[in-house]
């Protein structure tokens, strides 16, 4: 057993001296040009929720210091409560879910409204660490099947909830974690293949069974021209919001596309659009940019952890961030189906916003602390 | 509380190289397929989606452009527009609701049930692109009904009130036949009619479902100078279709305004056809008014009439049925398309055949005893008692039946039919407007092929005074006694000349002559000597309508329309369709004719009664008329106290003053203020 570690050896000073600058000067960036965008797509509604957007940033922020508080290895055992809290929570929302547009998604805590499964991605990314520390830490072989099998469970326990409410866009978030943290922990490749080969035939046998709405995308995905008035509305609009951006963009506040409400969802999963329009190719690449340098501090982070827990964090919050950004932007620009998934710090969405600084928050904590020891 | 112990340095990291390897990989390359997708999109289709996002919000509505007016030859307008609202529905921008929406319309409208059912149809039938086209759910709303929809606006996606200008007959069945009307455009006719625009390049925009097109007379013949050139407005909407305010689109771009369609001026003149109108007792029947010297006609009654504006698109199918199931076929253009027998009036026909064919000198003369035999056949005169001893002047003034048959006797089918021919009978006057019938001249040879057993030599004996199978147009009458009247015959015409809204003349129309009679002098003497008689003498048929100061010629016409029996009977005595037609044609002066008249009143019993008084009326009015006109041209007070004009009022074409300038119709911001 390695000597027992405590706090307070941890010089506060010299741990802030390793403060990720450039990770928290990207969220800063791309936060603001969120609540500038927001501003914007928000002219024809009654609700300035930009304003809302800025206090839900702030408090973001403030859980990301508290979250780095504390050292991230404190986090391992709680990981294991907090992931029961979820799925309690997950529960719940069956009970007492607020119902919007057909979805049970928020339950109500006091003055908000929160969504369970905005933290489960959370849950399930720190839940997964801790098993996978744990687990590699006793394990001399890959893990063959039997090995996967809690971390499966652990994954798709949520997602499955998730999937119930339904909300197919988390749940394929949750999952895409799970899968990959599991890539980065020691797996057998032939594992792997079979793991593959069951996921794609569970996939072509589970379609039959999605709500009729989720088949209609998938159909509109394969062939988005055939019905631009029905389905393919969206995936339709959204592209010429995109495309009709051009070079430059046609402006703050000048898209006509957002304005006149021809953007579905536009303050969330379509939000990328309404930057899109306005501001053309040369702001897509900034915050193209923006998010790649973000997921490269991410990985640099999960590169240089100093334990196997704080490395599985990282690469959980990466996969979150990654997996996100990419299909809410291959879904607006039609190279992937619409699913609804939230770009980070860009979407309007308190719950979203505070699991994506959490999430921050153990990032920098990890890349802060991987000198300590 | 225990923490994880820190691996050895460098231990984690090696272990987990090469995945995250792996994983950069990956990331690098999925930004760069986001990269290269927002480079498709962007910059290689950027001006397909731009343009797709223009199309988006900006709405094209239609100017509907001011169709022509319809003027009289003083420039009195007969046919203009008059702001109308429709109600169209848009079933993209209803959605959902349209079912629940068209049902609150139906309420605010008060829609019948056929209306109901066929916006039902048009909603159900709309398909993809269709459904951003509106369609009309109504027509010429009631103002109130305006306000309420208007009212409702924020409720009522989808719904929009277009301001239409509406044809407005002003004098509803006068002309009507003539001056025809419009509605909707049928669907196969509206592919044919944008093939023809698209044909000859026309700056006329395509038709489009619920437009109206020019159905009968002048409206539809003169379609194409009538329609003007649509104008567009350009509005932002929000995908729901509600207008947004703001500068989406350029100042510049958002109005292409219309260009009214050309007026038409008719040679009739207002003031002789409303006398025509008023002195005309008939219930069906013709009045046709012509200037001898041109071909022009100066009235034109065509009854019975629909009204046009109800006939546009405003009529119940209920009344429409009732008008296709009159008897009288209101929708009959009898002037032109209807053929009659002439009766006596074709005597004159008969009266040039036996004259030219040297059967008859002027001078001939026959015993009348009252009727005449052939063979073991025997024809009745109009006068039982017989007309004695008479010659040309007194067969045709008193119109005696014997004289004649002996002449179609003589002459035979093939004779007559010759000079009823030569004289512009039996063919289409060319008068400009559809649906013309030709008349029937019959000879020999046309009773062969259709009459069963042939020909037969007492069939021209009652061609010869107009019956058997003889049939004329009321049109043909006028230009036939108008050929007896100058020598020419005439392409009876109607529209004087095209103006543009400004009054600028693009189109003029000359008289046509389609022939001259080509008779001899002594001929035409002794028929017009009878044509006098028939007015000026005391044994003449007309001569109750004999006229002060104009020496009028004339002839009338009784035509059989069922044969007599043992007994004539009274027209009081008959049923309405066993009664004679009368007619009445004539021309005055009679040295030197200036107009000619031709009367027809279906089933009224005899011309002298009831066809001649009418045409005597007009003659009189005419001069009248002329004369007044002469006397304001010349600057003299007219009879009534008129103020003398001023030199330079003389110069402008008189009566111009009544006409309202052209575009005037108020436009859709103009009703707020008003």
């Amino acid at each position: 057993m390695a000597p027992e570690v405590s706090l307070a050896t941890t010089a506060p000073r010299r741990t802030f001296a390793h403060f990720p600058w450039p990770l928290a000067l990207i969220v800063l960036s791309i936060c603001a040009l969120g609540i500038w965008n927001l501003a914007s797509a928000s002219r024809s509604a009654h609700a300035p929720v930009w304003i809302a957007q800025a206090w839900w940033m702030g408090g973001g922020v403030l859980v990301a210091l508290v979250v780095l508080a504390f050292d991230h290895r404190r986090f391992q055992r709680i990981s294991w409560v907090f992931y029961g809290v979820v799925i309690v929570l997950l529960l719940l929302v069956f009970v007492k879910g607020r119902t919007v547009m057909g979805a049970r998604r928020w339950i109500g805590v006091g003055p908000v409204n929160i969504q369970p499964s905005e933290l489960a991605k959370l849950a399930v990314l720190m839940a997964l660490s801790s098993w996978f520390h744990w687990d590699s830490e006793r394990r001399k072989e890959p893990m063959g099947l039997l090995g996967i099998a809690v971390p499966l469970a652990i994954t798709f326990l949520p997602a499955v909830l998730i999937l119930k409410q339904p909300d197919l866009g988390t749940a394929l978030i949750v999952v895409a974690i799970g899968c990959t943290m599991l890539l980065f922990a020691r797996v057998r490749w032939r594992t792997l293949a079979v793991l593959g080969g069951v996921a794609l035939g569970g996939a072509l046998l589970a379609y039959p069974n999605l709500k009729p709405y989720q088949k209609k995308r998938v159909e509109t995905f394969l062939n988005p021209e055939g019905d631009a008035l029905g389905a393919g509305y969206h995936a339709m609009q959204s592209k010429i919001a995109v495309g009709s951006g051009q070079g430059l963009g046609k402006g703050w506040a000048q898209g006509t596309q957002s304005y006149l409400s021809f953007l579905p969802e536009q303050h969330t999963d379509f939000i990328f659009s309404v930057w899109a329009e306005e501001h053309g190719f040369a702001g897509c690449l900034l915050l193209l940019l923006l998010y790649f340098g973000l997921i490269a501090v991410a990985v640099d982070i999960a590169g240089n952890a100093r334990d196997r827990f704080g490395h599985f964090l990282a690469v959980g919050v990466t996969a979150m961030l990654f997996w996100q950004t990419v299909i809410n932007i291959g879904m607006v620009t039609g190279v992937l189906p619409v699913v609804g998934v939230t770009l980070p710090l860009m979407s309007y969405g308190g719950s979203s916003v505070i699991a994506i600084f959490v999430g921050i928050g153990l990032l920098a904590n990890v890349g802060m602390r991987r000198f300590v020891n | 509380m225990s923490l994880i112990p820190p691996s050895a340095p460098g231990v984690v990291q090696r272990e987990f190289r090469t995945r995250l390897a792996w994983a950069t990989v990956v990331v690098v390359g999925a930004f760069l397929v986001l990269l290269g997708r927002l480079y498709q999109l962007q910059i290689l289709r950027g001006d397909e989606y731009k343009e797709k996002a223009d199309e988006n919000f900006v709405k094209e509505l239609r100017v509907p452009a001011d169709r022509g007016q319809i003027l009289d030859r003083r420039g009195k307008v007969l046919v203009d527009s008059r702001p109308s609202y429709d109600v169209t529905l848009t079933p993209a921008f209803c959605g959902k609701q349209c079912d629940e929406i068209l049902s609150r319309l139906a309420t605010l409208l008060a829609l019948a049930p056929e209306e109901i059912e066929r916006a039902q149809g048009l909603l159900a039938g709309a398909k993809k692109l269709e459904r951003f086209r509106p369609f009309t759910v109504k027509v010429d709303v009631k103002r109130e009904e305006l306000d309420v929809i208007e009212a409702n606006g924020m409720d009522l996606p989808g719904v929009d009130v277009l301001p239409t200008p509406h044809r407005s007959y002003r004098y509803a069945g006068l002309g009507g036949h003539l001056i025809g009307y419009m509605n909707e455009v049928g669907g196969e006719e509206l592919k044919r009619l944008n093939e023809e625009l698209a044909r000859t390049a026309s700056p006329q925009g395509n038709y489009q479902l619920g437009d109206y097109v020019g159905r009968r007379g002048l409206e539809r013949r003169f379609e194409r100078d009538l329609r003007g050139v649509d104008g567009k407005k350009r509005v932002a909407v929000d995908a729901k279709g509600r207008e947004k305010e703001g500068d989406l689109i350029a100042e510049e771009n958002r109005l292409v305004p219309a260009r009214p369609g050309h007026n038409l001026v008719l040679s009739l003149d207002w003031r002789l056809q409303e006398l025509a109108e008023k002195t005309f007792p008939a219930t069906a029947g013709v009045v046709l008014a012509m200037d001898a010297k041109t071909g022009f006609l100066l009235a034109l009654v065509d009854r019975p009439a629909p009204d046009p504006n109800k006939m546009s698109g405003r009529i119940t199918s209920a009344e429409l049925a009732r008008i296709r199931d009159d008897p009288l076929q209101p929708e009959l253009f009898r002037a032109i398309q209807q053929h009659y027998h002439p009766g006596s009036t074709f005597k004159a026909v008969t009266s040039i055949a036996a004259l030219e064919e040297g059967i008859f000198k002027p001078t001939s003369t026959v015993f009348c005893p009252g009727h005449f035999t052939m063979g073991a056949a025997r024809w009745r005169c109009d006068k039982e008692s017989g007309h004695g001893v008479v010659d040309f002047t007194h067969a045709l003034g008193a119109s005696c039946d014997v004289f004649f048959y002996q002449a179609g006797a003589l002459l035979g089918a093939d004779g007559i039919a010759k000079w009823g021919r030569r004289l512009g009978l039996g063919a289409p006057t060319g008068f400009d407007v559809a649906g013309e019938v030709p008349g029937v001249i019959p000879d020999a040879a046309w009773h062969d092929a259709r009459i069963p057993g042939g020909y037969q030599r007492g069939m021209a004996v009652n061609l010869a005074i107009g019956q058997g199978d003889v049939n004329v147009t009321p049109m043909q009458q006028l230009v036939f006694y108008g050929g007896l009247a100058t020598g020419v015959i005439w392409k009876p015409q109607v529209v004087l000349r095209v103006e543009d809204a400004d009054g600028t003349v693009l189109q003029e129309f000359a008289p046509q002559e389609r022939g001259r009679t080509e008779i001899k002098p002594s001929t035409r003497e002794t028929v017009l000597k009878g044509l006098l008689a028939a007015v000026n003498e005391p044994y003449g048929t007309a001569f109750l309508s004999r006229l002060d100061g104009v020496t009028m010629a004339g002839k009338t016409g009784t035509a059989q329309v069922v044969k007599i029996g043992a007994h004539r009977l009274k027209a009081e005595q008959m049923g309405y369709f066993q009664r004679d037609h009368a007619w009445f044609a004539a021309f005055a002066p009679a040295d030197d004719p200036q107009i000619v008249v031709v009367v027809l009143n279906e089933h009224s019993g005899f011309g002298s009664s009831n066809a001649a008084p009418t045409a005597a009326a007009l003659v009189k009015a005419y001069f009248e008329i002329k004369a007044q006109d002469e006397a304001e041209r010349a600057g003299a007070p007219a009879p009534r106290p008129a103020p003398p004009p001023a030199p330079e009022q003389k110069a402008a074409p008189p009566g111009r003053a009544d006409r309202p300038k052209l575009g005037a119709l108020p436009r859709p911001e103009a009703r707020h203020g008003a």
